[in-house]
C-alpha cells in the first residue's frame, strides 16, 4: 500500500518531443536523396578508389618541366611572378574594404531596429540587404566583368557589395543589442536622432565595428582567389590560368604564397581584434 | 594651462598611438588607390554598365522564364552540394571538435588538432576543389561537395572547440565525482550542453556552403554556378536574369528557414510570443514620433 | 514651473500608469516622490521631459505644453530640464567628458556633433559640471573604469552641463551603496540650493526622502495620494501611501541615516 502511494506521487513519463527524432529523419531522407544517382548528385564511393591515381598523378606528375612536376612538388623559380598579383589582390582588398565596410556604417544604423528612423525603413531596408547578402561574390563579379570587361575594378565592386551585406548585418545585430540607457540620456538632455546616434550608440558598437572591418579585410583575401577565376583581377586571375594548363607546380607554389599570406594577415587581424574588443 | 592644473583638471591624454596608427592605415589605402591599376574614366562607366547590363538582364525582354526549369534543377544541385558538404563537415567535426578542446582532451592533442583544422580552414573551397577533389571525383557536383565538406570541417571544427571550451566545468566535475567513464562524461556531461549551439553552426554553414557552392560551378564542380557563368560569358542575359532571380529567391528562402530553426534551437522550444515579438520592434529613439 | 493638469498616461499594454494627477510644482522647489515600485513615481517624472506620451490631461514647463509640443519644440523643453537615472545610463565605453558632452549636444549643431567638434565653451561647461560634482579628476577615463557612485555623479554632471533650471531625478540611489547614497542626496541637494534649480527625485527609502524632501509627493497606483511638507510626513503617512505596514526595506537604515546626519 505504502509503495502504491509513494509511487502514485511519481510523475507520469512525459511524451517525447517529436523534435529531435522528427529532425534526424529530415535529415537522413534529404542526405539519401542528395546522394542517390537519380534524385540527386549522384555519389559513387567506389568511383574515388578508382580515380584515386588521378589524384596521385596530380601530386607527382612525372613530368620534367619545373611547372608541372605536380602538386606536391612547387615550382619556387616561379615566385617572382606571383608578386605583382598578390599585389593587386592586397589592394583590391585593402580598397574593396574601405569602401564597403564605409559604406555599411549608415546601412547598419537603417536596418537596426533600435536606430531605424521608422518601421517602413527598417523592413525595407532589411529586405533590400537580404537579397544584397543573397547574391555570393562570385556571381556579382560575372556580372560586373560582364558589364566593364575583365580587371580589377569589377573584383573590387564586387567585393564592395559582398562586403556591405556581411558587414551591415553584423553590425546591425550589435547595434540592436546595445544598452539603450544612453540613448534615453541622450533623448532626456534635446539631442536630435543623428547626435544622438552619433553619441548614444556609435561610442557603444565602433570597437565591434572595427573588428568586423579587419575581418572584412581577411574574408577578401581569400575571396580575391575565387573572384579573379572568373576574370576580376588578382592572384586568382594567375592561379586558374595555371591551372587550366596544369602547370600543378606552380598552382602549388601560388597556393603556398596564398596561405602564408592569409594566415599572416589573420594573425596580425586576431592581435589587433583583441586589443580592441 | 596653467589654470587648468590649478583646479585640478586633468591633462587631455595624447592619443599619438591612435593617431599614428589611423594614419598608417590612410597612406597604405591612399597607396592601394594610387596603385591599382584601374582607368579611372572606366571607374566612371562602372555605373552606366551596370545598369546597362541589369536593363538587359531584366527589363529589356524580361527575364526568360523558359530558362526556369534549367535554373531551377542547378539550384537545386548546389542545394544538395551545400547538404552533403555540411553533413560531412559536421558529422566529420562534433570528434573532431572535442579533441580540439582543450578542457576535454591533452594540451598537447588539441594544440595539434587546433593547427590541423586552421590548416584545412586557410585553403579556400575552390583550391580543395581543382586541386584535390576534381582530380579525385570527376568533374561534376561529387567533387563540389566534397570541396566544401572538406573546408566545413575546418571551420565547424574549429568553432565546436570554442564551443566546448567556453562549457560550464561543473556537470563534467559531477559527472566524475560519481565515477563516469570518460566517455560517459562526454555522452552526459559536455554534449548537452553544447549540442544547441553546434546545431546551429551547422545550419549557418550550411547558408555559407549554398552560396560558396555557386562558386564551385565556375570551375565545373556543379550546380546553378556553371549556368551563371555560360549565360554570362556568351550574353545570354534574359537567360542569366532568371538564374539569378532563382538564386536569390532560393537563398533567401533557405537563410529564412535556417534562421529561424537556428533561433528555436537557441532560444529553446518556447520562442518569442507575438506580444514580445511586437515590443521588440519598439525602440525608445523612434517613440517621439509615435506620441 | 512645472504644471500637471489632469494628466493621465494609459500604457500599449492597457495599464493606467498615471490617473488624472493634478500637480503644481514652484520654482526651485526639492521635490521627492514616493510610493512603491509600480505606484507611477518614474511615469510621473518622464511625463515632465515627455520621454513617457501623455493621453489624457497636459503637463506645462514654464507654460508650455509638453504633450502638444512637435518634435523640435519637444527638444527644446528637454533641453532646460536635466536628468539623472537609477542605472547611469553612461555610455561605457567612451570617455567621462564625452559622456558629460551630450548634455551639450542640444545646443550644438549636428554638423559639430558628428566630428566631436565641440565649442571650447560647451568643454569648459562640462568640466565646470565635474567640478561641481568632484569628478573632474576622471574627465578622460573610460566611463566603465568608475565606480558605481563616481558614475552616478558623471549622470549627474551630464544633466547639469545642459544648464538646467529643471533636474529630475529617478531612483538615483537604488543601485548605490548607503554611505554613497547620501552623498549623491547630498550633491542634489546643494545644487538645488546653491543654483536654485527645481528638483525632482524619485526615492522609495522613507527614510532618504523625509531627510532630503522639502516637498514630499506620496503615490498609489497612479494617483497622488499625500501631497505636503517633508516634516510633517511620519509613519503614518507612509503606511497610508504604501497601504501597508512598514518593513526593514522601507528603511535605508538608521545607522548611516544618523551618521550623514552628523558629518
Amino acid at each position: 500500500m505504502t509503495a502504491g502511494a509513494a509511487t502514485a506521487r511519481r510523475p507520469t513519463r512525459p511524451r517525447r518531443s517529436p523534435v529531435v527524432p522528427l529532425g534526424i529523419a529530415i535529415f537522413l531522407v534529404i542526405s539519401w536523396a542528395s546522394l542517390s544517382k537519380d534524385f540527386g548528385i549522384g555519389f559513387d564511393l567506389g568511383k574515388l578508389i578508382t580515380n584515386w591515381s588521378n589524384l596521385v598523378t596530380v601530386l607527382v606528375t612525372g613530368s620534367d618541366s619545373p611547372a608541372r612536376r605536380g602538386l606536391l612538388i612547387p615550382n619556387f623559380a616561379f615566385l617572382d611572378q606571383t608578386f605583382e598579383p598578390m599585389l593587386e589582390t592586397f589592394r583590391m582588398a585593402v580598397i574593396a574594404s574601405v569602401l564597403g565596410c564605409g559604406v555599411a556604417l549608415p546601412v547598419a544604423f537603417v536596418v537596426s531596429r533600435v536606430t531605424s528612423p521608422n518601421l517602413a525603413t527598417l523592413f525595407g531596408g532589411r529586405a533590400v540587404l537580404s537579397v544584397v547578402r543573397a547574391i555570393p561574390d562570385i556571381l556579382y563579379a560575372l556580372v560586373f566583368v560582364a558589364a566593364v570587361g575583365i580587371g580589377p575594378l569589377p573584383g573590387i565592386a564586387a567585393l564592395v557589395l559582398f562586403n556591405v551585406g556581411v558587414v551591415a548585418k553584423l553590425l546591425s545585430e550589435t547595434i540592436d543589442g546595445v544598452d539603450v540607457g544612453p540613448i534615453e540620456a541622450a533623448r532626456a538632455g534635446g539631442a536630435n536622432r543623428t547626435q544622438t546616434v552619433r553619441w548614444a550608440v556609435l561610442p557603444q558598437v565602433l570597437p565591434n565595428y572595427v573588428a568586423y572591418s579587419l575581418y572584412t579585410f581577411e574574408l577578401n583575401i581569400r575571396a580575391s582567389t575565387v573572384i579573379g577565376i572568373v576574370g576580376a583581377g588578382g592572384i586568382g586571375n594567375l592561379l586558374f590560368a595555371q591551372y587550366q594548363f596544369f602547370n600543378w607546380s606552380n598552382v602549388s607554389l601560388i597556393i603556398i604564397v596564398l596561405f602564408v599570406l592569409v594566415v599572416a594577415i589573420e594573425t596580425i587581424s586576431i592581435f589587433l581584434r583583441r586589443r580592441l574588443v | 594651462m596653467t589654470a587648468a592644473t590649478m583646479t585640478g583638471r586633468p591633462i587631455r591624454p595624447s592619443h599619438a598611438k591612435r593617431d599614428m596608427a589611423l594614419l598608417g592605415v590612410a597612406l597604405v589605402v591612399v597607396w592601394a588607390a594610387v596603385t591599382v591599376s584601374i582607368d579611372p574614366l572606366k571607374a566612371l562607366e562602372l555605373p552606366g554598365g551596370i545598369g546597362l547590363v541589369f536593363y538587359k538582364m531584366f527589363l529589356e525582354e524580361g527575364p526568360d522564364w523558359s530558362y526556369l526549369p534549367k535554373a531551377t534543377s542547378g539550384m537545386v544541385e548546389s542545394l544538395q552540394m551545400a547538404w552533403i558538404g555540411t553533413a560531412i563537415g559536421a558529422l566529420l567535426s562534433l570528434p573532431l571538435g572535442f579533441f580540439g578542446a582543450k578542457n576535454v582532451s591533452s594540451g598537447l592533442a588539441s594544440n595539434i588538432m587546433r593547427q590541423i583544422l586552421n590548416a584545412i580552414r586557410a585553403f579556400p573551397e575552390i583550391i580543395l576543389a581543382i586541386a584535390i577533389m576534381i582530380p579525385l571525383a570527376g568533374l561534376g557536383p561529387v567533387a563540389g561537395a566534397l570541396a566544401l565538406g572538406l573546408h566545413s570541417v575546418g571551420t565547424l571544427g574549429k568553432l565546436t572547440a570554442e564551443v566546448i571550451e567556453g562549457i560550464d566545468p561543473g556537470p563534467v566535475e559531477a559527472a566524475r565525482a560519481s565515477g563516469a567513464r570518460p566517455i560517459q562524461i562526454q555522452r552526459w556531461g559536455v554534449l548537452p550542453q553544447v549540442l544547441p549551439e553546434i546545431v546551429a553552426f551547422w545550419l549557418y554553414r550550411f547558408e555559407i556552403n549554398i552560396r560558396a557552392g555557386a562558386v564551385l560551378g565556375v570551375v565545373g564542380a556543379g550546380g546553378i554556378g556553371f549556368s551563371l557563368q555560360q549565360t554570362l560569358a556568351f550574353h545570354r542575359y534574359p537567360l542569366a536574369g532568371t538564374a539569378i532571380i532563382v538564386v536569390v529567391v532560393a537563398t533567401i528562402v533557405v537563410d529564412t528557414a535556417s534562421g529561424w530553426v537556428r533561433r528555436r534551437i537557441i532560444e529553446g522550444a518556447g520562442g518569442r510570443s507575438a506580444v514580445e515579438s511586437a515590443e521588440a520592434m519598439n525602440s525608445p529613439l523612434r517613440a517621439d514620433s509615435a506620441g | 514651473m512645472i504644471r500637471f493638469e489632469d494628466a493621465s498616461v494609459t500604457y500599449p499594454g492597457g495599464v493606467q500608469a498615471l490617473k488624472g494627477v493634478t500637480l503644481e510644482i514652484p520654482d526651485g522647489q526639492m521635490v521627492v516622490i514616493v510610493g512603491l515600485s509600480g505606484a507611477g513615481k518614474s511615469t510621473l517624472i518622464r511625463a515632465i521631459n515627455g520621454l513617457v506620451p501623455l493621453t489624457g490631461g497636459d503637463v506645462t514647463v514654464d507654460g508650455v505644453s509638453v504633450r502638444h509640443a512637435n518634435a523640435r519644440q519637444l527638444r527644446q523643453i528637454r533641453s532646460k530640464i536635466g536628468m539623472i537615472f537609477q542605472t547611469f545610463n553612461l555610455v561605457k565605453r567612451t570617455s567621462v567628458l564625452n559622456n558629460v558632452l551630450m548634455g551639450r549636444l542640444h545646443t550644438t549643431g549636428t554638423f559639430r556633433s558628428l566630428l566631436a567638434w565641440y565649442r571650447p565653451a560647451d568643454v569648459e561647461i562640462a568640466m565646470r559640471a565635474l567640478e561641481r560634482v568632484d569628478v573632474v579628476e576622471k574627465a578622460y577615463v573610460r566611463a566603465s573604469n568608475l565606480s558605481g557612485g563616481q558614475q552616478q555623479r558623471v549622470g549627474i554632471a551630464r544633466a547639469l552641463a545642459q544648464e538646467p533650471t529643471i533636474l529630475l531625478a529617478d531612483e538615483p540611489v537604488a543601485s548605490l551603496d548607503p554611505p554613497t547614497s547620501h552623498v549623491v542626496m547630498r550633491d542634489l541637494q546643494r545644487i538645488n540650493r546653491d543654483l536654485g534649480i527645481t528638483t525632482i527625485v524619485n526615492l522609495h527609502f522613507l527614510d532618504l526622502a523625509r531627510m532630503y524632501g522639502e516637498r514630499i509627493i506620496g503615490m498609489r497606483a497612479g494617483e497622488v495620494v499625500y501631497d505636503g511638507p517633508g516634516e510633517q510626513a511620519d509613519e503614518k503617512v507612509f503606511r497610508d501611501i504604501y497601504g501597508r505596514s512598514l518593513t526593514a526595506e522601507d528603511l535605508m537604515g538608521e545607522a548611516t541615516t544618523a551618521a550623514a546626519a552628523a558629518s
